[in-house]
């Protein structure tokens, strides 16, 4: 746009508004490597010492990092891939198969996606109780792939809404199945959805704390989560610069996926606005 | 049925199944155990009937006789076969013999009796102690014991010699079952404590601060980094997407180094005299200005990315036109972007407002409700009832009951969205017929 506009004071307003967060970011980072004085802001030495925690296990009977991050990743791994087969059927059936009850599906999709999944979480804790599933990995899993679901249904249905009819009719014109078409020429046609969905997914069990806090709180099952609120809690003299090695080495995928794929998670916001 | 028919529905098989088991099952569940007395202290299988000296203290204030009540608590002493194998298999064989002879089936009210009786067996033990020890293992007593059921309980009190008649029976059986039961006390409690309609009047005022602080600068940053030269614009874009990516764990912790008292806040002041405090927790005030900063740059950092794209999608010949015909910014932005802005703004208010009230982890790590319960919304309020109480029992029941209304509310204002967000535009007819 053009500058019939004094464009300074907003930046200078913006600058002081986002000073908290460039703060906090900033020191989350330096405060890893020195050591400050109490009562200084600027650091005086540099140190390693902060990261110690990668190579011995805390005296505490805490687990190592290296089992936790084991758990976490396969935490998200585990629900990222269940998430994403399950959206690739369920969203193509709502974009394009005929089938009874189908507008019944698409509300219900609708309406738990806006729905607070959260509040369910007491019933959800008592049933995993019930039938044995609680401090399992396996049952926070299944629990946040439900809770991800109708949002990566959604997802995938608009990817496959931007497939070309005629794709399809070709296909079956040429004598194959409704399978057939789908596998064969569908499928490949919406692989950045399923790459987006799957990061996403990724993503938002990595960073998951409430289930795994409540339905899995023992030691086995920890996952990054909920071993550094741990660590944070236990603490009565907290020392910052620990968890912050500790949290950078945890936000670190975050970081480094949003850097790379940046603009294919963005368009999964447009499509799931919960905040 | 057609073919298409069967693969659709094959095709959503695996998502009915998980929405059904973690959705459906959950909220009749929730509607469930609200109307129990399910807690930590009668858990949440069956419960089981045990005599403690709690149930004797309230058995004769429901009409059960006191001498009976006492008789309940007393030991008695038993000669029956399992203590007798248990002393054949610690005092030998001959000893246990002679007691069986001479006092198989008698029945003592106190130690001191049935060691007398032992004294004149020839094979006892030598030592008084050890004829102590021997006469403890017919010790019978049903106090805080657990039977599975209520035959099982009134057998072993027949077994000690007490005989109930019926209504007795069934003041005994009541008054010792430990487990969960019926009730709509839950939703009596709910209506008559102070604390609830705390935590609703807190509720309200969060989300509506939240709310604001959420939107008005999500919509500012848009605003600002549509406007703003390329380079300042990608640099505020990149620090207002932090607050959204970085996990809530890691986001809150540095809130609370912000904050503490040896933290940046404190050590900044320090230098004007200021003592350090726990800026997050040290008032009320201080609080509430936390958890709604905390959340609202969240929201922000979410309406931000919305609103953006959003804005992306207004036709640019549309800004350039206006421009020329000699429009300022604040008219542009007045005319032009808030108007087709409107639907975004509507949607991500309404499903945000909904989030909000039922959210509660941001909250949970960064003031845990506190100082007090000054910031205890509705939804952290049921989750401490229900699934983190330091102070005693954990009351499913009670938590249940208070998450259904906000399960209820969900499920309205999500139907109720589905209407006004045009719900039929979304379901166009699939083209193919087979």
């Amino acid at each position: 746009m053009t500058s019939n506009f004094k464009s300074w004071p907003i930046t200078i307003f913006l600058s002081i508004l986002s000073l908290p967060i460039v703060v906090m970011f900033f020191y989350l980072i330096l405060d890893t490597v020195t050591d400050t004085t109490g009562g200084s802001l600027i650091p005086d030495r540099l140190t390693l010492e902060h990261w110690r925690f990668l190579f011995e296990t805390p005296a505490t009977g805490r687990a190592s990092i290296w089992k936790v991050t084991a758990n976490t990743f396969i935490f998200a791994c585990t629900t990222s891939a269940t998430v994403v087969a399950t959206s690739l059927t369920a969203g193509y059936a709502l974009s394009r198969l005929n089938m009874p009850f189908r507008r019944f599906f698409l509300g219900g999709v609708l309406t738990l996606h806006a729905f607070p999944t959260i509040t369910l979480i007491i019933a959800i804790f008592l049933m995993l109780q019930m039938t044995g599933l609680y401090n399992t990995l396996a049952g926070v899993i299944l629990v946040k792939t439900a809770l991800e679901l109708p949002l990566g249904i959604w997802i995938m249905k608009g990817f496959y809404d931007t497939v070309p009819w005629e794709i399809e009719m070709a296909g079956l014109a040429d004598g194959a199945s409704r399978f057939t078409v789908w596998r064969k020429l569908v499928l490949p046609q919406v692989h950045p959805g399923m790459a987006a969905l799957g990061l996403f997914s990724f993503l938002a069990a990595w960073s998951e704390f409430i289930l795994p806090q409540v339905l899995a709180p023992d030691g086995a099952s920890q996952v990054l989560a909920t071993y550094m609120q741990n660590l944070i809690k236990d603490d009565v003299q907290p020392d910052f610069n620990m968890f912050k090695s500790v949290g950078l080495f945890y936000a670190l995928p975050v970081l480094i996926i949003y850097l790379i794929f940046n603009q294919k998670l963005m368009n999964i916001y447009g499509g799931g606005s919960k905040g | 049925m057609r073919r298409a028919h069967l693969l659709g529905l094959g095709f959503m098989a695996p998502a009915l199944l998980i929405t059904g088991l973690f959705f459906l099952a959950p909220v009749i569940l929730t509607a469930v155990f609200s109307f129990t007395s399910m807690s930590s202290g009668t858990g949440i299988s069956g419960g089981a009937y045990s005599v403690s000296e709690q149930t004797i203290r309230e058995l004769p204030e429901r009409g059960f006789p006191q001498e009976t009540a006492d008789l309940l608590a007393k030991d008695v002493y038993r000669i029956d076969e399992a203590g007798l194998s248990d002393l054949s298999a610690n005092f030998g064989e001959p000893f246990s013999k002679q007691v069986r002879k001479a006092l198989s089936g008698k029945v003592f009210d106190g130690r001191k009796a049935l060691v007398t009786e032992m004294k004149k067996l020839r094979e006892r033990p030598r030592s008084v102690r050890q004829l102590k020890i021997s006469a403890d293992l017919f010790k019978r007593s049903i106090l805080n014991i657990r039977f599975d059921s209520k035959a099982a309980l009134l057998a072993s009190v027949s077994d000690i010699g007490i005989s109930l008649d019926a209504s007795q029976q069934t003041i005994l059986a009541e008054t010792s079952y430990t487990g969960w039961s019926w009730t709509t006390d839950n939703y009596k409690l709910i209506s008559s404590m102070p604390s609830a309609f705390r935590a609703a009047g807190n509720t309200f005022i969060y989300v509506t601060l939240t709310l604001s602080v959420s939107i008005g600068l999500g919509l500012l940053l848009a605003l600002a980094t549509f406007y703003l030269p390329k380079g300042q614009a990608a640099a505020f874009r990149a620090i207002w997407i932090l607050p959204r990516i970085l996990p809530p764990v890691i986001y809150v912790m540095m809130w609370k180094w912000l904050t503490w008292d040896t933290g940046f806040l404190s050590n900044f002041l320090l230098n004007f005299g200021i003592t350090p405090r726990n800026w997050m927790l040290h008032s009320d005030i201080n609080a509430w200005v936390c958890i709604v900063l905390i959340n609202g740059f969240v929201g922000a950092s979410l309406g931000m990315i919305l609103f953006s794209s959003a804005m992306r999608a207004i036709p640019a010949s549309m800004l350039h036109a206006s421009e020329v015909d000699g429009a300022n910014r604040r008219q542009q932005i007045w005319h032009i972007i808030l108007p087709q802005l409107r639907w975004p703004i509507l949607f991500t208010t309404a499903y945000s407002t909904l989030s909000l009230i039922a959210s509660f982890d941001y909250i949970y790590l960064s003031t845990d409700g506190g100082p007090g319960r000054s910031t205890e919304v509705w939804a952290l309020y049921a989750f401490h009832t229900a699934l983190n109480n330091y102070g005693g029992a954990l009351q499913y029941g009670l938590g249940a009951a208070l998450a259904l209304m906000l399960v209820i509310i969900g499920i309205g204002a999500s139907l109720f969205y589905l209407r006004i967000f045009n719900f039929n535009e979304l379901v166009a007819k699939p083209r193919i017929e087979q």
